[in-house]
């Protein structure tokens, strides 16, 4: 009887226990809510195109966000994001150029395969030759920089128009944008999170040994993760492309990139211990810093200084924050 | 008995670990329905042999069979699809996971589980709760609990009553039971030698990486494993607490410490005690009584909300474990990981609290300290074998590191927490023997023991924790284990009754 009894309370988490652990997505997002309140504020008529042109122009980054959030919770690192996007922009640019939107569709797809497989590929060297992955992916970066520039020497190449409205909008039309950051997020993260395959990131990244003991193959499941993140870093160079109509094979856009999907992760409440944080989070802590500049703008204050005031607000949230979780484990 | 009631047999399986050999040939029996012990010193190979059964570690030579077959495990995974499941000291539940989550990454039923856990932890648990923030006792029930669910044949359960709590031992042993009554059966390794006669139907005797015995406990005495595993000195010590224990003394030095109404939070409610030089003062309790919240505060790491701290004389208000190491207090902390630079030499880590003052300028010196470090293994036996990292120490010689390290730094009041949990019968006495030799030197130790047994033999005199307050203080040579469970429970009053009757 009393076995009946107890199987049948709710194992579902209770709504206060939701919040606590979304308590940093939470807090994040009420943090973007004032920024782009004040920022709508400071702009008269603010409206729909300002909305597109913000999702328009953090789409790229919010993928690669989400990106290094995979990989970091899966307890690794991954400083080829920005390089993997440089490459899936060049080649995307290259061949999608005087192209019409269904051949720019089937370059896209393959551009994904690309990066997917070089995701792979970076995962399976990080487990089988034990080098950290900080090493690995920092070399993986000056390769994948390297086939950039093979793939297009100078900035240039493009984009069919038809390509662009599809992935960013235009004008006042904001949804567009929204709804392929969306995408990966509910048809392949959402069931992903859910699977043992997903759990096994989380669990590998919280700890390795207990995983291992849990039967999590390791191998699979870095694969998994990294290959989840090359697939986004794709969609990052793509929505390059088609946000800058080109592709450009610097090395300073690739360094830039995954320096500010660091910090975004790191604001989004992923722990760079792993385990700990989701792909949201990020997404939301990427519409902050890009808003941050804006707003100083605003204000009339030189925008470099947009630039330290990121800086600062990166480091006192992760302060914050810290406190407040360290304060709440000492009362548990 | 034939081969084909052996459920486990494992034929001269080997290990080493570069120069170290960890098991030489080990040949051992398990029958089916069958509860089985393993014992033996820190260092004789009991968990390189758990962690081979379980398919963490691959053996260098050697077979398993289970169930009259050859098996070869590549992952724990593998193992446990073949019928052997473990349960180790550290809970294999991830701590960012939920309880739920952590199921289904074993894929294990939740109905399963939650029938086996209604026997081992009737409190229950929420399925939603993050796993890292449950208490570590009630972890391992989980633990247990998800591994019977999966219907094993062998259960391996390492170390699973160290630091537990004695109603969760019970229950645990309830559990055991009732998987022989299913014909599981069960390998069991621990140091608690009364368990092992308890619960077990034979025991093997590991020593330096054999199998040097097999006995059916109930023609074996206790003195009798002992003398097995170690020698006869440690085996009489076990027997006969008086005659290895210090003579009762008056104990007439100067207060080392003293402590006057430490008040934290709800954790210490009001304790009170003096510890002079020369002595060596017991600490029980029961799990969470504020013992953890004492150590913490006398050590620095941790602020008083009222009280007083008195040592060597002077009013002492630490904000820091440096300030409380300068006066005289070192810490010997539960989990010696706390402790080690698992990744740093022996002397390193025998160093580290010699470096707090180094000679004048910022030097180290050398000569002196390698003197110093050299006279440390000595006096504590250190097994230097591996000492390129402490982290491949055995968790004894672990220990020894821990200690020994003040022996080099200097103090004047050891704090000890547990020191001798999860280590071998030879190595405990080998502590007591060096705290008995310190306090004849006139330094003193606080030490917190969950095991009752080792009081007499270390102790002079005991203070017992209850709702955070001292609610017994006893010479050491009086606090018979009846006496000490009674008051740690806050039997206090009807002690004190029976005391005057």
């Amino acid at each position: 009887m009393s076995v009946l009894a107890t199987a049948a309370r709710p194992i579902g988490p209770t709504a206060s226990r939701l919040a606590r652990r979304h308590a940093w997505t939470v807090a994040v997002t009420a943090f973007f809510a004032v920024l782009l309140v004040w920022n709508a504020s400071q702009t008269r008529n603010f409206g729909a195109f300002e909305i597109q042109t913000m999702l328009a122009s953090t789409l790229a980054l919010a993928y690669l966000a989400m990106a290094q959030s995979v990989v970091v919770i899966g307890g690794g690192i991954d400083l080829s994001v920005g390089a993997l996007l440089v490459l899936a922009n060049c080649l995307s640019a290259r061949f999608m150029e005087h192209a019409g939107l269904g051949t720019a569709l089937l370059v896209a797809v393959a551009c994904l395969a690309v990066t997917s497989a070089l995701g792979a590929f970076t995962g399976l060297i990080v487990t089988v030759s034990r080098i950290p992955a900080i090493i690995v992916t920092l070399a993986t970066s000056f390769a994948w920089g390297g086939m950039a520039l093979l793939v297009l020497h100078t900035p240039g190449g493009g984009a069919p128009a038809g390509f662009q409205a599809l992935v960013l909008g235009s004008g006042n039309a904001w949804w567009p944008a929204l709804l392929c950051l969306l995408a990966p997020l509910l048809l392949i993260w959402a069931p992903l999170r859910r699977s043992r395959a997903g759990i096994g990131v989380y669990a590998l990244g919280s700890s390795d040994n207990a995983a291992y003991l849990s039967g999590v193959n390791p191998l699979r499941t870095r694969i998994v993760a990294y290959t989840f993140g090359g697939l986004l870093c794709g969609l990052a160079g793509l929505a390059t492309t088609a946000f800058t109509g080109g592709g450009s094979p610097q090395s300073t856009i690739a360094m830039n990139a995954t320096l500010n999907s660091v910090a975004a992760i790191v604001l989004g409440g992923v722990a760079l211990s792993g385990g700990v944080g989701g792909l949201v989070g990020p997404v939301i802590a990427v519409w902050c810093l890009y808003l941050i500049p804006n707003i100083m703008l605003g204000l009339g204050v030189d925008p470099s200084y947009g630039e330290v005031v990121k800086g600062v607000v990166v480091v006192l949230v992760v302060l914050v924050g810290g406190l407040l979780r360290a304060r709440r484990n000492r009362s548990a | 008995m034939t081969t084909s009631d052996q459920l486990l047999r494992v034929r001269g399986v080997a290990k080493r670990f570069g120069p170290v050999v960890a098991l030489r040939s080990v040949d051992l029996a398990v029958a089916a329905g069958e509860i089985h012990a393993l014992v033996g010193a820190n260092g004789a190979g009991k968990s390189t042999l758990v962690k081979i059964l379980s398919g963490v570690l691959r053996p260098d030579a050697g077979t398993i069979e289970v169930a009259g077959r050859p098996v070869r495990f590549r992952s724990p995974a593998h193992a446990r699809t073949s019928g052997l499941a473990p349960v180790f000291q550290d809970p294999a539940f991830v701590p960012d996971l939920t309880v739920a989550e952590n199921l289904r990454l074993t894929g294990t039923d939740p109905a399963a589980f939650r029938r086996r856990l209604d026997e081992l932890a009737p409190g229950g648990v929420e399925f939603g709760e993050v796993a890292g923030v449950l208490p570590l006792p009630l972890l391992r029930m989980l633990d247990l609990a998800r591994v019977l669910a999966h219907d094993p044949a062998l259960l391996l359960l390492d170390e699973i009553t160290a630091a537990l709590p004695t109603d969760y031992a019970d229950r645990v042993f309830a559990a055991i039971r009732n998987a022989r009554a299913e014909g599981r059966s069960v390998l069991f390794i621990s140091h608690r030698l009364l368990e092992v006669q308890e619960v077990c139907d034979r025991v093997t005797v590991l020593r330096d990486g054999r199998n040097v015995d097999t006995l059916r406990t109930a023609d074996s005495s206790e003195r009798h494993i002992v003398a097995a595993m170690l020698g006869e000195r440690a085996a009489q010590a076990a027997v006969d607490p008086r005659r290895v224990a210090p003579p009762p003394r008056a104990w007439a030095g100067e207060p080392a410490l003293e402590v006057h109404g430490l008040v934290d939070g709800h954790k210490l409610r009001d304790v009170s005690f003096t510890l002079t030089s020369g002595e060596v003062l017991g600490i029980t309790s029961l799990e969470g009584q504020g013992q953890d919240e004492l150590f913490a505060i006398l050590a620095g790491d941790r602020r008083a909300t009222g009280g007083e701290i008195i040592a060597g004389g002077r009013r002492l208000a630490a904000r820091h474990p440096h300030q409380a190491i300068r006066n005289g207090l070192a810490l010997v902390p539960s989990d010696r990981w706390e402790a080690l630079l698992p990744q740093r030499p022996v002397r390193e880590n025998l160093a580290i609290a010699h470096y707090n003052s180094p000679g004048r300028w910022g030097w180290i010196n050398a000569e002196r300290e390698r003197r110093q470090v050299a006279d440390a293994i000595q006096r504590l036996e250190i097994d230097t074998r591996a000492q390129a990292q402490a982290k491949r120490l055995s968790g004894g010689n672990q220990q020894k590191l821990t200690i020994g390290r003040w022996l080099v730094g200097g103090f004047t009041t050891l704090l000890c927490f547990d020191p001798t949990r999860g280590i071998d019968v030879g190595t405990k006495h080998q502590i007591y023997d060096l705290f008995r030799e310190l306090a004849g030197a006139g330094k003193s130790v606080l030490m917190f023991t969950s095991e009752l047994r080792e009081i007499p033999l270390a102790c002079d005199r005991v203070l017992v924790l209850y709702d955070g307050r001292v609610v017994a203080e006893l010479p050491a040579a009086e606090a018979g284990e009846a006496a000490l469970l009674s008051a740690a429970h806050g039997l206090a009053d009807t002690l004190a009754e029976a005391e005057r009757q």
